[in-house]
């Protein structure tokens, strides 16, 4: 009997470990299960390229259409995968129907965090994470027409430059003091809060939304503090959570996301979790991390397909994003969630700089604005998790790469 | 009618260096890896950031914005976010000049 090997989650991760089941050699069966009815695609054009109308749906396709059937993968896309049964190793799908397997991977990613917000539900209240998301924005996207939004994570920031990119006026409501400021922090944030001023974002922080009003659809947003603005339109962006419902009573453990191990397996034998659900163990920090971004979804379902396979090495890139606002390419590397000292190279003031989270003396983390070459040559900084002299961070002089044999 | 035009002095370009030139309205970067000059299209396929700017390690260059890596002796994307490979050109070092052919 050939082995079974069944994918959830037709997404970057899931797509990509399945593509990696046949590069790889697996000639079992494979089959990937979606939620969504679209083939597996990538989700940073849509708050970026696709929302402005400047890409295709086409272009954001992982492997063209006629990939999986051309490498003997199943799908079933569309299609709600509603719980596992450990002891028959079955996943059940919408309308009943069993799907046996003798291995799992679970990459079902995030859904969008609702706030119990009045009005919420109203038409034209949109959030993001799917095309379908986002063609419902687009179809709102016209110059002159008002939009609100709620929440300045990477997210809503990419928006708000997008809407303004296609002559949309907004005005941002975050409880924060700046932008992307639990990621950031303060310093980071103001610099950003600048750019979106500077390109007529008006933002109001310090204040939430207390109710979305109106009548057939969105008219006005009220705020705690009692603000109330006119909109044509509103966004809201306030993070995702983990679909791990799929797995409640199988026994895997559920902590923030599903819990595995550096080789994506859980402690369930033959379930693995890949991408954005995936609370991994990852070995540069010592601790488990759950990474929502690109670059995970695309290295760690190969990964976890691999591991699958027995062929399986340690998981530990270091993660790293790139968020585009306006003309201005912010990228992250690492991982942090409380540093010491922000030790900057370069000119916040101009834009143009990276700054380094640093904790007892190692470098967590790097944030870089429009300074790509720097953050690439910090990467190895970060993995190797070392004690670096600051002086020499912030002296543009010093060739990072040069840093890790010098301490 | 493609020609070979004069971009640099060819000591300009120092052992593990990057520049972007603009031949005849074509952007390729010239790229110098172990005494060997090589020339490919500036213009990252992505989101067309200038990869003269981004990281090169041995015969790989990095873009700077997307980290989509290429190879610089053929154009061959070796890691996304770009699918589409970038241009390779000829280029030779003649009487002391660095000439690009676009």
């Amino acid at each position: 009997m050939p082995e079974t090997f069944v994918v959830v989650g037709a997404s970057l991760a899931g797509g990509g470990a399945a593509a990696t089941l046949r590069q790889e050699g697996f000639d079992g069966r494979v089959i990937l299960i979606g939620a969504e009815s679209q083939p597996p695609y990538e989700r940073p054009p849509l708050s970026k390229e696709y929302l402005r109308d400047e890409s295709s749906f086409e272009q954001a396709l992982v492997q063209p259409p006629e990939f999986y059937s051309e490498n003997e993968i199943e799908t079933r896309f569309g299609v709600r995968a509603k719980r596992v049964g450990v002891a028959e190793k079955v996943v059940e799908i919408d309308g009943g129907e069993r799907v046996s397997y003798d291995k799992l991977l679970v990459a079902t990613g995030g859904r969008n965090r609702r706030l119990p917000i009045p009005g919420l539900d109203l038409e034209g209240v949109y959030d993001l994470r799917t095309v379908a998301d986002c063609d419902r924005i687009r179809a709102e996207v016209a110059p002159g027409r008002k939009a609100v939004m709620v929440g300045m994570g990477f997210i809503g920031s990419e928006v708000v430059a997008s809407l303004r990119r296609s002559g949309v006026d907004v005005v941002v409501v975050d409880r924060n003091k700046v932008p992307l400021h639990r990621v950031l922090g303060e310093e980071v944030g103001r610099v950003m809060e600048g750019v979106h001023r500077d390109h007529g974002a008006s933002m109001i922080f310090e204040d939430t939304v207390a109710a979305f009003e109106g009548d057939d659809r969105v008219e006005q947003v009220t705020t705690q503090r009692g603000r109330r603005i006119e909109c044509d339109f509103a966004v809201v962006g306030f993070g995702i959570e983990p679909v791990t419902e799929l797995l409640t009573g199988t026994g895997v453990e559920i902590d923030n996301g599903i819990v595995v191990d550096e080789f994506c397996r859980t402690g369930v034998e033959g379930i693995y979790a890949a991408g954005d659900v995936a609370n991994h163990y990852h070995p540069v920090f010592e601790r488990r991390i759950r990474v929502e971004h690109w670059q995970n979804a695309l290295e760690q379902g190969p990964a976890a397909a691999r591991s699958m396979l027995g062929k399986a090495e340690p998981y530990e890139e270091v993660p790293w994003f790139w968020s585009d606002q306006y003309d201005f390419n912010l990228q992250y590397a690492g991982f942090h969630t409380e540093w010491d000292e922000l030790v900057v190279r370069g000119n916040t003031e101009e834009r143009n700089f990276i700054a380094f989270y640093r904790k007892i003396e190692r470098v967590l983390a790097a944030v870089a604005v429009n300074r790509g070459r720097d953050l690439r040559r910090s990467m190895r900084l970060i993995k190797a998790q070392r004690p670096v002299d600051a002086a020499k961070l912030r002296d543009p002089d010093v060739d990072l790469r040069a840093l890790l044999s010098a301490t | 009618m493609a020609e070979f035009e004069v971009v640099a002095r060819a000591d300009d370009l120092k052992e593990g260096d990057m520049r972007a030139f603009d031949v005849r309205g074509t952007k390729i970067a010239v790229a110098k890896v172990a005494g060997t000059f090589y020339a490919f299209g500036d213009t990252c396929t992505h989101r067309e950031c200038s990869l003269a700017e981004g990281d090169l390690e041995e015969t790989t260059v990095t873009c700077p914005c997307h980290g989509s890596e290429f190879d610089v002796v053929s154009g061959q994307v070796l890691r996304g976010p770009a699918r589409v490979p970038v241009g390779s050109f000829e280029v030779r070092a003649e009487g002391g000049n660095l000439e690009v052919k676009d």
